[in-house]
């Protein structure tokens, strides 16, 4: 079978798409149809008046686009020019240059005023620092000196009840005389629950 | 993603620049509309083009008009850089005036004006038998 069914050789689900634009195409070994067997193809007819007339009209439209072709390069070519070595393009490099020069001074001013602020502020950040922390060593003073102060006063509450020599037998015969009970248990909030009596 | 300089993009291409007509993707059936647009010759009709010079309405308008649009300036320096035109687009530029008429739009509008010529004789005297 001469016509190789391409459709045949696709797979099933790519068949579907294909089957509408595609027909079997002949390969160039194929024979001609039997409808085509006779037909001897010929070029359209064609007028020699209207020829030549064509020919010269032409090489007119062509000559005058050539010419066309030539004068829109040539003005690209001056465009070109214009815009890397014309005057206009010298002024704006110089504005340019100037710009930028104005521009870097002006950096150059902002950095050295703010390097001025960042001085003053630090050196205003150093002092308050300063002065803060002799507040601090101030109160630490005087909360030292306060803390011993309570200490002596309670030392000296204390000395009161505490034992000498002198006290000595007052206190042994003021405890034989008061048996303390420590029989008793306490809950969470510190009330007594149970208490046994002392024998 | 490698940008290629013009140079460079020449030897990658290889072929020259075209002023031809690419079909818009509307994608609908039976309402075509075309882009006047610089391309490279190899590249597919509807694909990437360098850019993009007017449009062209193929279907007349309620006022029986085919509008067709350029930019005259991008043209010119495509075609000093050296791109063809293709023959509908020289043949739109000739009736727009931009280029010279093409030949075979005046040779087209002879032919039709000689069939209409042959015809009518033949309706007269079909009329008048």
């Amino acid at each position: 079978f001469f016509m190789t069914n391409i459709l045949t050789s696709l797979p099933v689900s790519l068949r579907a798409v294909l089957v509408e634009t595609v027909r079997g195409r002949k390969s160039r070994n194929d024979p001609i149809a039997k409808s085509k067997e006779g037909r001897i193809k010929t070029p359209p007819p064609v007028d020699p008046v209207e020829m030549v007339v064509l020919k010269e009209r032409y090489t007119e439209y062509q000559l005058i686009l050539s010419a066309l072709r030539l004068d829109f390069k040539e003005e690209v070519l001056r465009r070109k020019y214009e815009e890397e070595t014309g005057s206009l393009a010298e002024e704006r490099a110089r504005k340019e240059a100037e710009e930028h020069r104005a521009l870097m001074d002006w950096n150059r001013e902002e950095n050295q005023r703010m390097l001025q602020l960042r001085i003053q502020m630090e050196k205003e950040e150093a002092e308050r620092k300063e002065f803060e922390a002799a507040l601090e060593r101030e109160q630490k003073q005087q909360e030292f000196i306060r803390m011993k102060e309570e200490e002596l006063l309670r030392l000296q509450e204390e000395a009161k009840h505490f034992i000498t020599m002198e006290n000595l037998d007052q206190r042994i015969e003021e405890a034989l005389d008061n048996p303390k009970n420590y029989n008793f248990a306490i809950d969470k909030e510190g009330r007594i629950t149970k208490q046994t009596v002392l024998k | 993603m490698v940008h290629l300089s013009s140079f460079l993009l020449k030897k990658y291409h290889g072929g020259y620049v075209v002023i031809r007509l690419a079909l818009a993707g509307h994608k609908q059936a039976n309402r075509p509309f075309y882009r006047i647009v610089a391309a490279f010759n190899k590249r597919a009709r509807d694909g990437k083009y360098i850019e993009q010079l007017g449009t062209y309405d193929p279907l007349p308008n309620i006022y029986n008009e085919k509008l067709v649009s350029f930019n005259y300036d991008r043209i010119k320096y495509w075609i000093g850089c050296g791109a063809h035109a293709t023959k509908p687009v020289a043949k739109l530029l000739g009736l727009a005036g931009f280029f010279p008429l093409h030949p075979m739009t005046v040779t087209e509008a002879e032919r039709r004006r000689a069939q209409a010529a042959q015809i009518e004789p033949s309706t007269e005297k079909e009329e008048e038998q």
